[in-house]
């Protein structure tokens, strides 16, 4: 078991509001882990403090055993940890390939730039048709797609993804889902936080669920989904989400 | 009447200045979101610093282009690190604004110090040439103001466009924290920006000390017309900012001469307030200066 991230008792407050309370997940190299909850639960929270975005009070953020909690976003993106944001969040005035440029921004991913092109338009061949267009002019799932590409660009050992399926069709949603596996399978570690609770425990390999800044459960996918409290709190009963 | 080309040559002629001026300020405002009120006391500063090396070295003004815009640059970096760094991060912009309005008026009265209230001007040898095609005159030394304007706002184009760091700032100026994410050094990326709109104000400078005669008062004016051309072109679009500031000039020289020289401020003005309200986002922008609520 080769732990590729361990958060051990994170806690992070914004002012005086404390939102996350002695936090701590594993994420095993070459998995997908699954971090859901309702609304507010921290799970945004975290994975902002795991790319740098907030700084914690306390606790320890390792990295292939090095602790990252002093570095700031820019050290652990060249460390391969890199955020898909929650909404996308694309430059929706630049053009696709510029927003893909701008995820191969650093100097390493830089130096890999074509063959991380070439992947890209691989997993995403709608990116290619519409590399020149602006980027805000793409549906929701395309502009997903790209969200994700942009990561892909920086050459991730550990992509985030906040949110991929918000607003989007149970069909694309699918699609998305796929292309995370698919992605996955190439090599690269998933942490997803996700709202659909059921499809993000269907693929994970590890699962936490996380409630009002706490970690409350962990266990497989399956073992969650077989979970009754997991089931009558967050899946609905026919995992009618899907 | 064959005036009317006049007008409209010496509106395009003088609003080059506000154009060069403009763009500066919309570098500015699209990372720091903040309105860089001190942008025209630098221009005075660096129109100075020109009148200077030609008095005291008898450098010719179009040649301390060479020296004014890179130590201006410099000193843009200089000061976004020394004032700027840590109050572009706040929430509340105020306190760069307020920075501004500072650094605007210990500049001001530096260069009272320095340069006494006497306004100056540069008597080049070659001042007068005139260029004459029919009965239009434009004196060389402001056709040469526009070719400046152009080839900044030229430059600032290719830079935004072509280049990696100025892909950055474009990204920056939408969503700064995204931008942070891809591992851009976010910092930089301002730092950059206002290093360039404080060189872009010493280009206006230069091309003021040839053209203008200056004291130490003209910055905050020129600051505001900057503004006001701003607002009319509008945001995040470098050539918008430039029209904005020939559009300006054009106004400013109509008005002078339909209705007198003495209601040359009160249609710059009205021109700033109409557009805020009836077309905050100008004419060729992209984003509003004022967000509609």
């Amino acid at each position: 078991m080769n732990q590729l991230l361990e958060v051990k008792e994170l806690s992070v407050a914004y002012g005086d509001v404390r939102a996350l309370w002695d936090v701590s997940l594993e994420v095993e190299e070459g998995s997908i882990v699954a971090l859901v909850g309702a609304n507010g639960a921290g799970k945004t929270t975290l994975l902002k403090a795991i790319s740098g975005l907030l700084r914690p009070l306390g606790g320890h953020i390792l990295f292939e055993g090095e602790d990252l909690v002093h570095l700031n976003t820019k050290r652990r993106v060249e460390k391969g940890i890199v955020m898909v944001p929650e909404g996308r969040r694309l430059f929706q005035a630049l053009t696709v390939l510029e927003n893909l440029r701008l995820g191969a921004y650093l100097p390493k991913a830089r130096a890999d730039y074509d063959d991380s092109l070439e992947r890209v338009f691989t997993l995403f061949p709608v990116l290619k048709d519409r590399m020149n267009g602006k980027a805000g002019l793409m549906s929701g799932g395309e502009q997903q797609m790209l969200a994700i590409g942009r990561a892909v660009m920086a050459r991730p050992r550990l992509v985030m993804i906040d949110e991929a399926s918000l607003g989007l069709s149970p069909i694309l949603t699918r699609t998305i889902f796929e292309l995370i596996v698919a992605l996955n399978e190439q090599g690269t570690t998933v942490l997803l936080v996700e709202q659909n609770i059921h499809m993000a425990l269907k693929v994970c390999d590890k699962a936490y669920v996380m409630k009002t800044g706490h970690m409350v459960l962990s266990g497989t996918g399956d073992e969650l989904l077989a979970n009754d409290d997991v089931r009558k709190a967050y899946v609905g009963e026919r995992g009618s989400r899907l | 009447m064959g005036s009317l080309a006049q007008i409209l040559v010496n509106g395009i002629l003088l609003g080059s200045m506000y154009g060069i001026a403009a763009i500066g300020l919309s570098l500015i405002f699209g990372t720091m979101r903040i309105i860089f009120l001190a942008q025209g006391t630098m221009i005075v500063l660096f129109a100075y610093l020109t009148y200077w090396s030609f008095e005291k070295a008898g450098i010719d003004p179009y040649l301390s282009l060479f020296t004014v815009v890179p130590l201006a640059f410099v000193m843009g970096l200089g000061l976004f690190y020394l004032l700027f760094r840590k109050a572009a991060a706040l929430e509340d912009k105020n306190v760069s604004l307020l920075l501004a309005v500072g650094l605007m008026y210990l500049i001001d009265n530096l260069i009272l110090k320095i340069w006494s209230a006497t306004p100056r001007g540069l008597n080049l040898s070659y001042s007068g040439a005139v260029l004459v095609v029919g009965d239009i005159r434009v004196p060389w030394l402001r056709l040469a103001l526009l070719g400046l304007a152009l080839g900044s706002a030229l430059v600032v184009y290719l830079f935004l466009k072509k280049t990696r760091v100025g892909t950055a700032v474009r990204a920056a100026s939408e969503d700064m924290e995204a931008t942070t994410i891809q591992g851009i050094n976010s910092v930089w990326v301002c730092a950059v920006s206002f290093a360039i709109g404080i060189a872009l104000a010493g280009v206006a400078g230069v091309g003021m000390a040839t053209v203008y005669s200056f004291d130490y008062q003209f910055g905050f004016t020129f600051a505001i017309k900057a503004l006001v051309a701003l607002a009319l072109g509008g945001m995040g679009n470098v050539f918008g900012a430039l029209a904005g500031g020939l559009l300006l000039g054009i106004i400013e020289n109509l008005a002078a001469y339909y209705i007198g020289i003495a209601w040359i401020e009160v249609a710059s003005y009205g021109t700033f307030m109409l557009v805020l309200i009836f077309l905050p986002q100008g004419l060729f922008g992209r984003r509003a200066l004022v967000k509609k609520v």
